[in-house]
């Protein structure tokens, strides 16, 4: 019996599909090579400074990416930072000690903060930086440390979620072991829950780095800027790689700075693929939490 | 003419490099209820699905041997390039140990297959719905409420309606994986009454390891031990 | 008899518990407060539908909220079918290598930088757009729809997958035994099983695609209009935000993107609650 007309066609349709999403990442990648892999070299990121002299900060960088891969840096660093603490706490008090009432009313309202459109986010960085510039010092205005502080919240709920799932999936045995040898429940968190689910919040922490490094909508409203060599202090401005991306596209002046956007977004796009990569290494089956958030 | 509806040579099972089944050779008669016993894990629930090929869909297994069987009055070698594998699985149509009606409506169930073979004359498929539930001794049961969720019937009303949507498409032989392991005394009586009545029609392979089941209902008990037939 | 330092663990836990969630209400709070004087001054309803202008004192963001609606209404056009399409090849008609491999590579463009599409929509797609149309710049709605929905589609897809993986395998079982071709397994007994969840992906899709910025700031050209074709320029909320960050912190101008910020969050609340009011109604095939 031959396949009727609509199994045909959704065969042939799902095929199309396939093939049709394949051809575009393919032409992103090979639009992005075909006009960058020749930029793709070190005077791309230092400019005509050598690499030692800039890496030991004793001479400012001008024309490459350096600064701007710095600062990109600097903002994950400090925004993980952040993130880290407050999120393994927060995972740990949503899987081990909220009752079902309290546990209801916080996933909530992180799966609301999850969704919250990063723009938003940058707005909320952008008006706690004029509240803080207005009621406690007039040096506080957009800066790494208010960028990093509202990168740390969009990132925030990724950490939550990945700890409170993975020690949510430990099996009952492995919860029983140490409390039946007379481990308080503090003890069994440290001791055993957390390091048997470090696969899970590794994979999280490594998704979120990959999210810090990719956001351009946050950093543009919190302090980013396009030229402002490498940050002196938490206070001020800085660059960053996705905002230098965005720059070049409208304000490039010359074949030359079109040449470095490319290399630029090689370098990012190469940059978010391996740490997705490693996320997806340490941990299969990822899915649900990697795309919450728009 | 022989009497043998199914014959299997040389059969070798592994699965994940573990030997399952081993050098098993053996022939079923038309017409009859064989019953494979033996104790659990020896291979009997994987012999059944080498008889539909329905164990090629699990990963890391494999299969070496000959299997015939008898399709429309002419021995077909099973594994033949050209033997359409929907084809084969409904002539030798296969039922759970646990009763798994899809979550649809009664007669959507039983109509299930004759769907899947692209019947669409409301009349024929109402017909051959009512035929199979009859079949099944379930129409009268049942012959109320066919637009109800399938999920609603009784454990053993779902394994007789599984039985009967094996059947709306005629097949020649009905396998059987531990049919009533699931099911109350009541219940297994009335799949068993069920299968004493359907032998005219079909060749019936049971698996089971009740005995008294075995004894009750089969015309010939094989016995399974270490992957493979000891006794039979 | 609890010890010390375990009461004092379980307070800072809790505490920072605490004070992560009230980071999703001080977030719509301080938006309001910030955008309190101009919905003060005109009232909130007029803001939402009134046309921009503000030489004439009027910061309505009517246009704002219709070019996002359309371009991610147009975007998932787009990216539907060709999830559904996807996630067939994936769950059902792809050999088992292929479809392992192409889902690996979905996976990989969901951390493809947004900033990186918008890159190479505007120096490739762009072009191709003001040549074939002939009209205006190339920076179109049907631009940035294009680009927003390659870049929907992978989450899509994948949640579209998982609600194929979650379908109880007894019922696969069933259908195989039954003779039913992996085509009409999808087709028969997966796809109507699944379409609660298949839901669920859009949804969360659409929140993606009206929440990103870059793809809309970079590619629909961000004329203030309420667009009336698909080659016209557009501006959806989220570029508005990023476009008007004034110096002046106290201008009318400035608070409107409160106003926007507002919409938004608002949008997110009710997608969340959607989803979850979808997933605490029990799947009926559980």
């Amino acid at each position: 019996m031959k396949p009727c007309l609509l199994e045909r066609t959704t065969v042939l349709f799902a095929w199309a599909a396939g093939l049709l999403l394949t051809a575009a990442v393919a032409v992103l990648f090979g639009y992005l090579f075909m006009h960058g892999l020749e930029v793709l070299n070190l005077p791309l990121i230092f400019g005509k400074t050598p690499p030692w002299r800039a890496l030991l900060l004793q001479e400012r960088v001008f024309e490459g990416l350096f600064p701007a891969l710095a600062g990109t840096f600097m903002l994950v660093l400090l925004a993980i930072c952040w993130a880290i603490p407050v999120g393994l706490a927060t995972g740990v008090y949503l899987s081990e000690y909220a009752g079902p009432r309290v546990r209801r009313v916080l996933d909530a309202l992180f799966d609301v903060l999850a969704g919250v459109p990063s723009i938003v986010v940058g707005l909320f960085g952008f008006a706690l930086a004029v509240f803080l510039h207005r009621h406690f010092s007039e040096r506080i205005g957009p800066c790494l440390l208010i960028s990093s502080l509202a990168l740390s919240i969009l990132v925030l709920p990724y950490i939550i979620r990945t700890t409170q799932a993975s020690l949510e999936g430990l099996p009952r045995e492995i919860r029983l072991t140490a409390i039946a040898l007379g481990a308080t429940k503090l003890q069994n968190i440290i001791l055993v829950l957390l390091p048997k689910s470090l696969a899970g919040v590794m994979s999280g922490i490594i998704l979120a780095i990959g999210r810090c490094a990719e956001d351009t909508a946050v950093i543009m409203l919190t302090g980013v800027v396009a030229s402002a060599g490498l940050p002196k202090s938490l206070l001020s401005q800085y660059e960053a790689l996705p905002f230098y991306i965005f720059y070049i596209s409208s304000q490039y002046t010359s074949p030359e700075e079109l040449q470095q956007g490319y290399g630029a977004a090689i370098i990012l796009l190469l940059l978010c693929a391996l740490l997705l990569l490693a996320a997806y290494g340490i941990r299969k089956g990822l899915t649900h939490l990697v795309f919450y958030r728009p | 003419m022989s009497n043998t509806k199914i014959r299997v040579e040389n059969l070798y099972f592994s699965y994940r490099g573990r030997s399952v089944l081993r050098d098993v050779s053996v022939g079923f008669a038309r017409n009859a209820i064989t019953a494979l016993t033996g104790p659990s894990g020896v291979g009997k629930s994987t012999f059944l699905t080498t008889l539909n090929r329905l164990w090629e869909s699990t990963r890391d297994a494999t299969m070496q041997g000959r299997v015939e069987i008898e399709l429309q009055g002419r021995m077909r070698d099973v594994y033949d390039r050209g033997m359409p594998l929907t084809e084969l699985r409904k002539k030798v149509a296969m039922v759970f140990q646990a009763p798994n009606p899809l979550p649809m409506s009664i007669a959507k169930n039983i109509a299930f297959p004759l769907k899947l073979a692209g019947e669409r004359h409301r009349t024929v498929v109402a017909g051959r719905v009512e035929q199979a539930l009859r079949m099944a001794n379930l129409w009268h049961e049942v012959k109320d409420r066919l637009q109800d969720d399938a999920r609603t019937l009784s454990g053993g009303q779902q394994q007789r309606l599984c039985i009967a949507r094996a059947l709306v498409l005629e097949p020649e032989v009905l396998l059987l994986d531990e049919p009533t392991s699931s099911l109350d005394p009541a219940a297994t009586d009335a799949v068993e009454e069920l299968l004493t009545g359907l032998k005219e029609r079909l060749t019936i392979l049971v698996v089971s390891h009740y005995l008294e089941q075995v004894v009750r209902i089969s015309d010939r008990v094989v016995r399974f031990a270490d992957g493979t037939i000891v006794a039979g | 008899m609890k010890k010390l330092h375990e009461l004092v663990a379980e307070r800072l836990l809790c505490l920072s518990a605490l004070a992560s969630s009230a980071i999703t209400l001080a977030i719509l709070a301080f938006l309001v407060v910030m955008g309190l004087p101009l919905m003060r001054a005109g009232g909130v309803l007029p803001l939402v539908y009134s046309p921009w202008a503000p030489f004439q004192g009027s910061f309505g963001i009517f246009p704002m909220i219709v070019g996002t609606c359309a371009i991610s209404l147009a975007s998932l056009v787009l990216a539907f079918p060709l999830s559904l399409g996807c996630s067939f090849l994936i769950a059902a008609v792809a050999p088992s290598a292929v479809s392992r491999g192409f889902r690996r590579l979905i996976e990989l463009m969901t951390g493809i930088p947004t900033v990186v599409y918008g890159f190479v929509g505007i120096f490739l797609l762009v072009p191709i757009v003001r040549e074939l149309f002939r009209s205006g710049s190339g920076m179109s709605l049907l631009t940035a729809a294009l680009v927003l929905g390659i870049m929907i589609t992978p989450t899509m897809t994948l949640f579209f997958c998982d609600s194929f993986d979650r379908i109880p395998k007894s019922y696969l079982d069933a259908a195989e035994a039954l003779g039913a071709s992996r085509t009409q397994q999808l087709l028969h007994v997966m796809l109507p099983l699944a379409k609660k969840g298949m839901l669920t992906g859009v949804l969360l899709a659409l929140g993606r695609a009206v929440g990103d910025t870059l793809i809309a700031l970079m590619l629909a050209g961000n004329a203030v209009q309420v667009p009336t074709s698909v080659l016209e320029p557009a501006r959806t909320l989220t570029a508005h935000i990023a476009l008007v960050m004034a110096a002046d912190y106290e201008s009318p101008e400035f608070r409107s993107i409160f106003t926007c910020g507002i919409v938004l969050y608002l949008f997110t609340l009710t997608v969340t609650f959607v989803v979850r009011a979808m997933g605490s109604a029990k799947d009926e095939a559980a």
